[in-house]
């Protein structure tokens, strides 16, 4: 990583080394997310992505290595106080609050009083659905809803950072377009890290890669460049990749 | 079948079944047995919520089962007890807490200056233990010679000895002022050090802002004077408490036993509970040793005695009310209800419940405090990341959850004997009504310990008409939580794993 970065750096994992229980999952993760970009993990499945975004977070705290956010070292730090100096979350499988309405979702994500009333014209624009079904609670949500939610919810403070992992997950194609809509907007606010086994949607939004593989990261650089580097691609995400013709067969059933 | 047409047929069966139960109860009893025996059945309830909303509570945000809840609701009852018949002991020792609690809350104004410092490893790891060393020694020095058992005397002798019309009489003399200044001093020292400890010189685990300086001074200084105050007015205070009415000393006294027993609880959570979080098993063993403690403590303090709460005037008036109105006039001790006649006191504890059920079900579904519990409950990680210190939600439920228990205990009080078994028999209740509401679901635990104190007070009924044991009473709720756990394993309005 010895490119000039025209932005400079908003969060530096360096080299972190995280254990789950016994299990050593993270070997060594270095990943560098510049100011105002959108920066994608890839990597098979188990490969150690959501780790690394919960590793981040201080959900698994690393035991070794640096994270730097925003100029603070982070690492080690309780998980709360991470998130309060701006890093927003979606996390895998959406993590909506199923006993709470759409509304309440929204609002307990406030840390300020006012958030939620200063944010959410831009929050409803993004997904208008969200407005309509404002009072049903958060079970009675379709998957494509949750996730929207699960979005939205990380939108309601004014977070320099968002980590967003697997947004397209489980989601029919018409909803992962609206999805990759979203994300689009969201770049001009704000930095974002996505975790995405979608390469059709990644290749799309993001404009830097991170490749993990068996815990440690492998690869990074320009996704311009990657998109024209076949070999690289299947040499490490192999199966993950999909065409589109693929994407409308594995969700048809769902849609 | 549609889910919601299921879950439509089996709340409507089981309201027909308890309305049909009711029925065949109201014909077989009377009506006067009836109603006598469902207003027992409620009173008994309404303890039960006490005690089992705080279990629900406390275990559906942090899969804690408190064995020692029962303790808490004893020693909530002697403490209101103790404040309602004489506070000698109680502000003998608000000053030593008082400062106690002042020291200690200069934790957050220290915090972002200590844990800031350079210190080697090695540092970090012993000077908290210097600290807390510390701490205990003057600890330890400020309370040597106080005499604490001989305060809690003084409400012992006024419960066996006193007479109604002059509850003055037993108020004794306590240490005189200048040689009692030195203990609040001390033990806010002590408060200091354990301050010195808890921010974790060194440790940058977290971070604290230096900003606000001055609101955070706010609370170690209000606390202060108030020590100062508490050790001005420990002898004249408890004369004029005394002497006020008695219906507003008991009415203090529940306030006392809730601030106590919040404190209490949040103080168990943050030092006894929180290290063992990760080891579930360890916290189940650790409450029932404090069950333990907790019933020693207090035979030592009050003896192993059992003692009679005086009724509070609003309850004391022998004879009976016709009405309502006339009760409230009078103050008798029992109430015509269509001819039914019911000791007054009882509608209180039922009063009781159906507050804290009221003030339950606002917290958990207007305020943001419910809404962060309720989404607790299900992801405490994700509640975390949204920037919201979960620990010390922990510690609020948990207080919240003993201030109930202690609530119930003192509301018991002028009707049970007040003695260190009291919360032993309510426990094994409560938990058994936890488990048939469904764990986590207050609503449960109010719906489960209606169905409990109906079905307690009828089997006792039942049990005397047929000439059966008591016994048949006590497992009648057992059997009822076998019943509804083979039909329903998660509790009635338990959700499913």
């Amino acid at each position: 990583m010895k490119e000039l970065n025209p932005q400079p750096d908003l969060l530096i994992v360096d080299n972190i080394q995280t254990f789950i229980g016994q299990f050593h999952i993270l070997e060594g993760v270095s990943v560098r997310v510049p100011k105002g970009s959108i920066t994608v993990m890839l990597g098979r499945n188990g490969a150690g992505k959501t780790t690394t975004i919960k590793s981040i977070l201080g959900l698994t705290p690393p035991r070794e290595g640096k994270v730097v956010f925003d100029g603070l070292e982070i690492q080690g730090k309780r998980a709360f106080n991470i998130a309060n100096l701006g890093i927003g979350y979606v996390p895998e499988h959406r993590a909506i609050f199923r006993s709470l309405t759409v509304l309440e979702n929204l609002k307990i994500a406030e840390r300020r009083k006012g958030d939620f009333d200063r944010n959410s014209e831009f929050i409803f624009n993004l997904f208008p659905d969200l407005k309509r079904l404002s009072r049903l609670p958060g079970n009675h949500l379709s998957g494509g809803q949750q996730q929207m939610l699960a979005v939205a919810r990380a939108l309601v403070p004014d977070n320099k950072l968002l980590l967003i992992d697997e947004p397209s997950e489980g989601l029919a194609p018409i909803l992962i377009q609206q999805m990759m809509d979203a994300i689009k907007v969201l770049s001009e606010k704000t930095t974002i890290l996505l975790v995405e086994q979608n390469f059709i949607m990644a290749s799309q939004l993001a404009e830097r890669y991170i490749i993990i593989d068996d815990g440690k990261s492998v690869k990074s650089g320009l996704m311009m460049e990657l998109v024209h580097d076949e070999a690289l691609v299947h040499h490490y995400l192999g199966a993950s990749i999909k065409t589109p013709q693929e994407l409308e067969k594995k969700h048809e059933p769902q849609a | 079948m549609n889910p919601k047409l299921k879950k439509a047929i089996t709340i409507s069966s089981i309201v027909l079944v308890s309305i049909g139960l009711l029925v065949f109860l109201y014909i077989s009893a009377g009506q006067q047995t009836f109603i006598r025996t469902t207003l027992s059945g409620l009173t008994l309830g309404s303890l039960f919520f006490l005690v089992a909303g705080g279990l629900t509570l406390i275990f559906g945000l942090m899969d804690v089962l408190n064995f020692a809840h029962g303790s808490m609701f004893m020693l909530g009852a002697y403490i209101g007890w103790q404040f309602y018949t004489n506070p000698t002991f109680i502000f003998g020792l608000l000053p030593q807490i008082l400062a106690f609690a002042s020291g200690v809350m200069v934790t957050p104004i220290i915090k972002p200056y200590l844990i800031r410092w350079q210190l080697s490893d090695k540092w970090v790891k012993v000077l908290p233990k210097i600290g807390y060393l510390l701490g205990l020694i003057t600890f330890v020095l400020s309370v040597l010679g106080l005499d604490i058992l001989g305060l809690a005397k003084t409400a012992m002798v006024a419960a066996t000895t006193a007479t109604i019309g002059n509850p003055l009489a037993e108020l004794s003399a306590q240490e005189p002022l200048a040689m009692y200044w030195f203990r609040p001093l001390l033990i806010f020292i002590s408060g200091l050090f354990i301050a010195f400890s808890t921010s974790k010189p060194g440790n940058k685990t977290e971070f604290a802002p230096k900003e606000n300086f001055l609101s955070k001074l706010l609370i170690p200084v209000i606390l202060f004077l108030l020590a100062i105050v508490a050790t001005l007015i420990r002898e004249s205070a408890p004369e004029a408490i005394l002497l006020m009415n008695g219906n507003w000393r008991f009415m203090i006294s529940l306030l006392v036993s809730i601030v106590f027993g919040f404190a209490f609880g949040a103080v168990i959570e943050i030092t006894l509970i929180r290290p063992l979080y990760i080891r579930p098993t360890f916290i189940i063993i650790m409450t029932l040793g404090l069950s333990y403690v907790i019933r020693e403590l207090v035979q030592l303090l009050w003896d192993p005695l059992a003692y009679q709460m005086v009724r509070p005037p609003l309850f004391a008036q022998s004879g009976k009310a016709a009405n309502l109105l006339e009760w409230l006039q009078n103050g008798n001790t029992t109430i015509d209800i269509v001819g039914v006649t019911i000791p007054t006191y009882r509608l209180f504890v039922i009063l009781l419940g159906i507050v804290m059920f009221i003030f339950i079900t606002i917290l958990m579904t207007k305020t943001r405090l419910g809404m962060i519990i309720r989404a607790g409950v299900q992801d405490p990680q994700m509640v975390e990341a949204l920037g919201i210190n979960v620990k010390a939600i922990f510690t609020i439920v948990f207080g919240l959850g003993v201030a109930m228990a202690a609530l119930g205990g003192i509301g018991a009080g002028p009707f049970l004997p007040i003695q260190p078994l009291m919360g032993d028999h309510y426990q094994t209740q409560g938990l058994i009504t936890v488990v048939i509401g469904g764990m986590g679901s207050y609503v449960g635990a109010f719906v489960g310990a209606l169905i409990l104190g109906l079905a307690r007070a009828f089997g006792d009924y039942f049990a005397l008409k047929y000439s059966l044991s008591t016994a048949v009473a006590e497992a009648s709720t057992v059997i009822i939580m076998v019943i509804v756990l083979l039909a329903r394993p998660q509790g009635l309005f338990g959700k499913k794993e």
